[in-house]
């Protein structure tokens, strides 16, 4: 029992991180239409850059993540002008293979950056809880207050700001939105902040709870999307619920089945919700 | 272009290619030969699913990869003459394409993209994790050659596995082409177009789909199959969704929606790499780069802009 609670715990802190990806793919597909699919590159790119402003310039972990996150949203705003812009109106498709036209580039440049080592972001938070038998270290337990607080934070703000607002009215009906006044060439650029911010913190995450490596982005951004899929597209409860549904089945996978196929566990799961479920667990039918 | 001159343009493209062993000298560049034959025969199937239709799939080379651990296996596991096991390749490919498309292509939006880039992935994991089975990285070696040594054609020899390759590529193409002229290919195209309205009058478009889908994943299994006793060697690494990606340049480059198309992007895909050799790490980002720029100022690919040339040439002559 003990090992189970273990189990679920581990899959909060990785589904948090889920959570996160899924919210910026979430919001970017809601307004643009896109699947964005190189934010799990990006988020990769922004968990390097930390790595690097903590190991060479010795920068404390706090100011690493705030630099990492000025430059991560100067890439994710430059994506979205030069990028996916130019096929704003073109057929739907179009912007997909931009998409993994993108992902193929940051990827590159991660590795051109980075190097093919795997890298491991330092943390001086080395304690461990122990609550009745079940370990809890501190690294994992910031991780699951941290990923809550972005969700809390982004639902605010989507809901109760004014720009928060604007883009719900672009999301519903761009034409409308043009109509009373939204300026619908900003909007994107907002969302790709937002996207690109909680894509960099979620980066951060991975690299210092597992490890950064080529790769790991792509792994990363299925995940996300798969997020969606599992919790319904476009719903923010959808994306908690759907996050933590996949890190605990993959814990629990990883845990009492075999680790090498966890993801072969997750890719089940997504296809019986597909089959049985398929506007997800929180859609409306 | 007429159709005339339609007829007269591929007669001219086959007989350059039966020509092309004869005019390499380089044992090498016959190598990539065949290899982008091979890449034809998936890029045709690519195009069925993305050009025609408007789908992306992203799990092309890991159908490449089932077909090649197909026919390898059988071969190893339960003596199959390689001709029968080649031919069932396309066939085990089918079934798995019917268990990813069917939940996926009854949702609508990017669904699809999704599970088959994530299937691809699981495709990947297994061949590397299942040892028993796949022998994990080391891969499968000693696949044997198509035909016996004394037969009438022998097959070790690279010429003549060239002129296999040729005709099997040459006959898919063809399978292609009457596939997106008959009924169920303008249906393919009228979903790409406006798929509300095609579900208006009354058609299932997610039966079409699916066949789209299963048609384009026994291309890739051919594919692989073919590639597995062209190389007698396989592992993992050809048939991740690096490759999948691959394909996908191969139709857009080429001209998705084409015939000619995946041809074309299918000899660029290969021999580009060998030319970028000089820029090894840097593969990744060009490649990334050329997808972009060509998906947003060529999105008829190269097919598209030489079509737009020859009308502009034609044009002027007059």
């Amino acid at each position: 029992m003990i090992e189970i609670i273990q189990q679920i715990i581990n899959g909060v802190a990785i589904g948090g991180v889920y959570v996160l990806i899924a919210l910026g793919l979430t919001t970017v597909f809601g307004i643009l239409g896109i699947a964005h699919f190189a934010h799990g590159s990006v988020s990769m790119f922004g968990g390097y850059l930390t790595f690097f402003f903590v190991t060479a310039w010795g920068l404390p972990l706090i100011a690493a993540i705030m630099v990492s996150l000025v430059v991560g949203l100067m890439l994710g705003v430059l994506i979205e002008l030069l990028a996916y812009r130019p096929v704003r109106d073109a057929n739907h498709i179009n912007a997909f293979i931009v998409a993994l036209g993108l992902t193929m580039m940051v990827e590159g440049l991660n590795l051109e950056f980075f190097g093919h080592e795997q890298v491991v972001i330092p943390t001086d938070l080395d304690r461990v809880f122990n609550i009745g038998g079940v370990t809890i270290p501190e690294l994992r337990l910031y991780v699951i207050l941290a990923a809550a607080m972005l969700i809390v934070a982004m639902t605010l703000f989507v809901e109760k700001t004014k720009t928060g607002q604007a883009i719900r009215a672009v999301a519903e009906n761009r034409d409308a939105a043009i109509l009373m006044g939204v300026n619908v060439n900003t909007i994107p650029l907002v969302v790709f902040s937002i996207s690109t911010a909680l894509g960099v913190c979620a980066g951060v995450m991975v690299g210092s709870l597992f490890a950064i490596a080529p790769g790991i982005g792509e792994g990363l951004v299925v995940k996300g999307f798969a997020v969606l899929i599992l919790g319904g597209l476009g719903s923010i409860p959808g994306a908690v619920v759907g996050g933590l549904v996949l890190g605990i089945t993959e814990a629990l996978a990883a845990g009492f089945i075999s680790s090498a196929y966890k993801d072969v566990i997750a890719f089940v799961v997504m296809i019986g919700v597909l089959l049985f479920r398929p506007q997800g667990l929180m859609g409306k039918a | 272009m007429t159709r005339n001159r339609t007829t007269l343009f591929y007669a001219l493209a086959l007989l350059g290619f039966i020509l092309l062993p004869q005019l390499i000298t380089v044992k090498y560049y016959l190598h990539l030969s065949v290899l982008a034959l091979v890449w034809v025969i998936a890029a045709q199937g690519q195009n069925l699913i993305q050009g025609y239709t408007g789908y992306v799939s992203i799990v092309q080379a890991g159908f490449m990869g089932i077909g090649a651990y197909s026919t390898a296996l059988m071969g190893l596991h339960f003596d199959m003459p390689v001709w029968l096991s080649i031919a069932l390749a396309p066939v085990i490919t089918a079934f798995f394409a019917l268990l990813t498309g069917y939940p996926s292509l009854r949702v609508k939006g990017h669904y699809f993209a999704i599970v088959t880039l994530a299937f691809n992935m699981v495709i990947f994991i297994v061949l590397m994790n299942f040892h028993q089975l796949t022998q994990g990285e080391a891969g499968i070696t000693g696949i044997p050659k198509p035909g016996s040594k004394d037969g009438l054609f022998n097959f070790r020899d690279r010429e003549t596995y060239y002129y296999l390759v040729l005709v099997i590529a040459t006959l898919m193409t063809g399978l292609a082409a009457l596939i997106v002229r008959s009924r169920i290919g303008q249906t393919l195209v009228a979903i790409r177009q406006n798929e509300d309205l095609v579900g208006a009058i009354g058609i299932a478009a997610w039966k079409y789909k699916l066949f789209a889908f299963v048609t384009s994943a026994m291309f890739g299994g051919l594919a692989g199959a073919i590639y597995a006793h062209y190389q007698s060697f396989i592992n993992p690494e050809i048939f991740g969704v690096a490759q999948s990606l691959d394909a996908i340049l191969a139709v857009i480059i080429g001209g998705s929606g084409t015939i000619a198309g995946p041809v074309i992007g299918a000899f660029f895909v290969v021999l580009l790499p060998e030319y970028l050799r000089f820029a090894d790490s840097f593969r990744l980002i060009l490649y990334g780069l050329i997808l972009v720029l060509a998906t947003i100022f060529m999105p008829r690919g190269i097919v598209g802009v030489t079509g737009d040339l020859l009308a502009r040439l034609g044009k002027r002559g007059k």
